[in-house]
């Protein structure tokens, strides 16, 4: 199952890569099309929530006319019980629409969250190490999250509303054309003028959002800089500083508050002007006998229904923007490519065994938004015979972290080639060599969820055994006895996950021994930890390396007491490598300087 | 908690109680002015049916009348209104800037209260200090609504009483209903967003962990685990979503079902002629907005748990020794004037001997965290340059915040002998000043960045020569009026540290703390910095005695003694050629100079 979704995964991208580029909006808004039968239960809701409460109206006219001409009670009462059932049909409409409508929305913002997060998933590493996992929830739930509610808004408000005023438009013409015709002017009217309003209220709006995005910036800052403001005893001065931007920030409220209450009551004059219109005008006609008495309650009734819909479309004006910015996003993300991909015809690793690993002339520049960037590393060459450990050592910012990376093919360099098991990279296909190779990092990652989930990373598996064995390898075999619900005990997640650091890292050796990779990546960590603990990951370091390709990534020296080879990387260069007892024999080595500057004896 | 959240608004309410009680009465008359319109309406429709003897003039003369009055109601509104938002941004700004000084000049150190993320604290800020006062106004609306209540009702039943009477109760029962509902919707709105949270934190652990993920093909197992997690969600929020609309829907038909109702009952009055049609008008036009009152009622009773909940919030941002009275404490709110300037910090208390012993302390609230200290000890005589070093998690970083009153912590301090009460109101300025790890700069000039309301006097040039930035303030554009800090021109990492240190001197301490500036700067210039500090130091015009943090070698031969740190404990002090022959740990932090970690990061632009 889990091979099968990751091949569907893969072969999504590349088939979506040789195809033409997908339309942006037409992607994400595919995806959000309900299927055909809820989509007609759908739209039977909506136009029974709109014609409900434009045909109530109308059994009250009856009732009024039918009153004044003494009509029986019985008749009378009737009427109202339909009235009743109409009006009461007509909210559970609405609701009824609310609730399909939701789910839908729900079911399609999956979707794309779904599809988002396994197109993610499958671009490169270059692409995630330059977003934070904050842009990505952003992404990947926010702006769907924007556009499904608006989505469900839209239908709700804007397509509801647009046909309660048709329908009612339509109804006062087939009462008198005359009166339809000032209510249709009416309208467009009251339309232009609300979006007029609306635009007036839009500087001193965003004028006073600014002042309080100054307002909560200063304050972020300050609290950020607590402990620098009181050592530096600026604290009454920081709240003085605060009463200032405070004040401008009423200031610009202020104005916004005048502009849009005066929006507010702009629009209650102009609704009441259109109520007290329309009943002038019943009266007129009403003293010619043209009306009913009915009708102009009839008429009194629509116009105070016209107010809502009118006021939630204009609402809605300013989330369409933002709506469809958060489309164009999300298409951004699902335009983007991978830049390290798969070729037609990827070279097979090897299944089983070490792996060798060769650099020649490798030559590095990390991609910039602008293609730029400074060189990182230049013409680094070396050659790891298969099962063979070597040790990196040099400054930070030498390029160690770099030669790893690219082992991993996180980049692909821009000059010169890697190859590991004979295969250049190049030419061999992602997912595979993900699965060959491993690293193991300093900052180790804990997922919520069980330590079986931190294990598998979520695969289902039928046979505990595996993961008994791999966390026993890694040296916490005790540990996952003392469990008291063994594997299936949760961890917290975060950082820490209420593991130590040095826990934290075997686990880190426990998912590497189940993966059982034929190179393995290992960056050391730099943290100290207890004595028992750093002879524990030690322990389980030695053991994960043995009968594996092992590159080291060092920052003591003592850790390269089990390497076979080391690269002393200095300036984005190999400056030497060689066998570490050559090395460490040759008294004119750099190798050999750095062993006596530490003194460290082997 | 309850009789907190009425401290507190009853605080708000009082602070300002002339503009609370104006801006309120102000507010009256836009719920009542409804009841003319309706009144109005009655009469427009009786003249149409005829049941009210009149001419086409008078009622067309009632219709210009019924604009009249929802004119005069806009004009209220938008005086009330623009009244009213003075008496509410006082009122945040009153809780913010108490619980700002209270943060910033409180005893209690503010590592202890502040969340873990500043963003936390500014959301504490904005969304708990506007809960608080959302609440207090609210009593406006409700005195509002129930007027309105109040004389609909009266005019109604002087109409027709048993139609009245029968019409209220539904009104009741949506009261009742959704006061029941509440807790319903609550637990559900609770339930989907901790779902919601539980997406969001699937993503974001998936995207931290991408690499592990990837490493062990582990994408479609993501993916799946995502669906699942989405499904729960979905489920939840459709029932909260559905939930909420159901109350919405109830108050809806609770409207159309008294109008209904009211149809039914008046049809044999209707028939007599004793209800008319204008009377059918009134009774409709108050009925949608009498659900205004138990609308407010409900409001009300949702916010005041919340409003606990926020008030306890804000006060845990206080300090421990003050209540929740000082969340609404008045010194003043400066809208339409300055602010009085602060008193300026007193003169500096000449140091001879700073002696500190059994300090222990743990940064944050885990007791478990790394990095802690215990039964530290050192001493700092006029003068010296003394250095604290150790490896990574040593706890160099808590030593010198516990020593400054940063985080809580115990032990003794003495200053020339006299032990210290309180080290977070003790060891500031004029007495120690301090340049932390992390520089934290202001989007402001630097200027002010620098003097941070001191005056000048020729501190900030003096300064800025001792911090190596005078060559940098050359090439800015405005110099000292360049606005720099997040929004304004970025330095560089190594001029915020400078500019940091800058700061610190600029306080003319007795005794000059920083924590380790090599990060981001290179060895000459550090060189060079402490040279100038050190020879300031000398020739008595710079601080009386430097403690640094630091691990580069070259500041570790300057210094005159030398604290090492080994997980938490002093594991040796002294000159350095005197701990390199005696303290196991010094010799194997010197060594590792050789290739560990010296020179400065050049590859932080790119994450792993």
């Amino acid at each position: 199952m889990v091979t099968l979704t990751g091949r569907e995964a893969r072969g999504e991208a590349t088939g979506r890569a040789s195809g033409k580029p997908p339309s942006v909006r037409g992607l994400v808004l595919g995806e959000l099309r309900p299927g055909r039968r809820a989509g007609v239960a759908l739209a039977v809701a909506v136009v029974a929530m709109t014609a409900l409460p434009l045909a109530a109206p109308y059994l009250t006219r009856a009732f009024v006319d039918e009153a004044l001409a003494g009509a029986g009670t019985g008749r009378l009462g009737l009427l109202a019980v339909w009235f009743l059932a109409v009006a009461v049909a007509g909210q559970a409409a609405r609701l009824v629409t609310a609730w399909l409508a939701s789910g839908l929305a729900w079911d399609a913002g999956n979707r794309v969250r779904e599809r988002l997060t396994r197109h993610a998933l499958g671009l490169d590493m270059g692409y995630h190490g330059r977003r934070t996992p904050g842009e990505m929830i952003e992404r990947v739930d926010g702006d769907v999250a924007a556009l499904t509610d608006f989505a469900v808004a839209f239908l709700l408000d804007v397509v509801a509303g647009v046909l309660l005023l048709f329908g009612m438009l339509a109804v006062v013409v087939t009462i008198d054309p005359r009166l339809g015709a000032v209510l249709l002017a009416y309208c467009l009217l009251l339309g232009y003028g609300m979006v007029r309003a609306q635009r007036r209220t839009v500087p001193s709006g965003s004028r006073s959002r600014e002042a309080s995005a100054v307002l909560y910036g200063h304050m972020e800052e300050r609290l950020a800089a607590a402990e620098d403001i009181r050592a530096n005893g600026a604290g009454e001065h920081t709240v003085r500083s605060f009463h200032r931007v405070s004040s401008a920030w009423y200031r610009a409220e202020r104005r916004d508050a005048f502009v849009g209450t005066g929006v507010i009551a702009g629009t209650s004059v102009a609704f009441a002007a259109g109520t007290a219109l329309m009943l002038a005008l019943a009266a007129w006609f009403a003293s010619s006998g043209a009306l009913s008495v009915g009708t102009a309650v009839l008429l009194l009734q629509y116009t105070l229904m016209v107010r809502t819909p009118f006021e939630r479309l204009i609402g809605r004006l300013r989330e369409y923007q933002d709506a469809l910015a958060g489309a164009a996003r999300i298409g951004g993300l699902l335009a983007e490519r991978p830049r390290v991909t798969a070729p037609p015809a990827p070279v097979p690793l090897p299944e089983n065994g070490p792996l060798g690993v060769e650099f020649q002339g490798v030559g590095f520049r990390y991609p910039d938004e602008d293609g730029s960037g400074e060189r990182v590393l230049s013409d680094v060459t070396f050659a790891l015979a298969p099962g063979e450990t070597l040790g990196l050592v040099g400054r930070t910012g030498a390029g160690k972290t770099t030669i790893g990376r690219l082992v991993l093919r996180h980049y692909d360099p821009v000059a010169g080639s890697v190859r590991v098991g004979g295969a250049d990279l190049r030419d061999t296909d992602p997912a595979e060599l993900h699965r060959r190779l491993c690293v193991v990092t300093q900052d180790v990652q804990i997922l919520p969820g069980s330590v079986r989930d931190n294990l598998t990373l979520f695969r289902p598996v039928s046979d505990d055994a595996p993961l008994a064995a791999a966390l026993t390898a890694a040296g916490l075999g005790e540990w996952l006895e003392r469990l008291p619900r063994g594997l299936d005990t949760e961890l917290a997640g975060g950082q820490r996950a209420g593991l130590s650091a040095g826990q934290a890292q075997l686990l880190a050796l426990a998912r590497a021994f189940l993966a059982r990779p034929g190179v393995v990546v290992l960056d050391e960590a730099s943290s100290r930890l207890d004595p028992a603990t750093e002879r524990l990951v030690e322990d389980g370091v030695d053991r994960l390396l043995a009968g594996r390709t092992g590159i080291l990534i060092a920052h003591r020296l003592s850790s390269l007491a089990r390497v076979d080879k080391v690269a002393v990387v200095a300036g984005g260069r190999v400056v030497e490598f060689g066998s570490r007892e050559e090395l460490a024999a040759d008294p004119g080595s750099r190798f050999a300087g750095m062993l006596r500057q530490a003194e460290v004896a082997w | 908690m309850v009789s907190r959240v009425r401290r507190v608004i009853g605080g708000l309410a009082r602070f300002d109680l002339r503009r609370f009680v104006i801006g309120g009465l102000l507010w009256l008359p836009v719920h009542v002015i409804p009841l003319a319109g309706g009144l109005l309406l009655q009469r427009v429709l009786d003249q149409i049916s005829g049941q009210r003897e009149a001419g086409l003039g008078a009622t067309l003369w009632l219709c210009a009348a019924f604009v009249g009055v929802e004119l005069v109601r806009g004009v209220v509104m938008m005086t009330a209104w623009t009244y009213g938002v003075y008496w509410w941004d006082a009122a945040a700004t009153l809780v913010r800037g108490n619980v700002l000084r209270s943060v910033l000049t409180g005893r209690e150190p503010a590592a202890a209260r502040l969340p873990d993320s500043s963003g936390e604290a500014v959301s504490r800020l904005r969304d708990d200090v506007s809960g608080v006062v959302d609440t207090t106004d609210e009593f406006v609306n409700l005195a509002g609504a129930l007027l309105f209540g109040v004389a609909a009702v009266w005019i109604m039943m002087s109409i027709d009483p048993v139609v009245t009477v029968v019409l209220v109760l539904p009104m009741l029962v949506i009261a009742v209903l959704s006061r029941l509902m509440q807790g319903l919707i609550r637990r559900l709105h609770g339930r989907a967003r901790e779902l919601g949270g539980a997406v969001t934190g699937f993503v974001g652990d998936v995207f931290t962990g991408v690499l592990a993920i990837k490493a062990a093909g582990a994408e479609g197992a993501a993916v799946e685990r995502l669906r699942e997690h989405n499904r729960r969600r979905r489920d939840a929020a459709v029932k909260d979503r559905l939930a909420t609309d159901m109350l919405d829907t109830a108050t809806g038909a609770t409207v159309e079902i008294s109008i209904g109702l009211m149809l039914l009952l008046s049809a044999a009055a209707m028939r007599r002629g004793d209800f008319t049609v204008g009377d059918l008008a009134l009774f409709t036009l108050y009925l949608s907005w009498l659900t205004e009152l138990p609308r407010a009622v409900g409001t009300l009773l949702a916010r005041l748990p919340q409003a606990a909940v926020a008030t306890e919030r804000l006060r845990r941002l206080l300090s421990a020794d003050e209540d929740v009275a000082g969340l609404t404490r008045t010194p003043g709110v400066w809208f339409h004037r300055e602010p009085p300037e602060p008193a300026p910090a007193p003169d500096g208390d000449r140091l001879e001997l700073l002696e500190v012993e059994g300090l222990t302390a743990r940064p944050g609230n885990d007791p478990l965290a790394d990095g802690g200290v215990t039964d530290a000890g050192l001493t700092v005589p006029r003068g010296s340059f003394t250095v604290v070093t150790g490896a990574v998690g040593a706890g160099k970083t808590t030593l010198v915040r516990a020593l400054l009153g940063l985080v809580p912590a115990t032990g003794t301090i003495r200053w020339n002998g006299r032990p210290v009460g309180e080290p977070g109101l003790f060891m500031v300025p004029g007495r120690v000043s301090y340049a932390g790890q992390v520089p934290r700069l202001f989007s402001a000039t630097l200027r002010e960045n620098l003097l941070l309301g001191a005056e000048d006097g020729g501190r900030v040039d003096r300064a800025l020569e001792r911090a190596v930035l005078e060559r940098d303030l050359a090439e800015m554009p405005d110099g000292l009026e360049t606005v720099i800090g997040t929004r304004g021109l970025r330095l560089s990492g190594g001029q915020a540290q400078r500019a940091a240190v800058a700061r610190a001197l600029a306080r003319d301490p007795q005794l000059l703390v920083v924590d380790d500036v090599s990060s981001a700067l290179d060895v000459a210039t550090e060189e060079l910095l402490w040279e100038r500090i050190a020879r300031a130091t000398r020739d008595g015009s710079g601080p009386a005695a430097l403690l640094v943090v630091s691990h580069r070698p070259a500041v570790l031969r300057r210094a005159d003694r030398i604290v090492v740190l080994d997980r938490g404990r002093v594991v040796g002090s002294g000159p350095l050629d005197e701990l390199l022959g005696s303290c196991p740990e010094m010799r194997r932090l010197w060594d590792g100079h050789g290739t560990l970690d010296a020179g400065p990061r050049t590859d932080a632009g790119h994450r792993a």
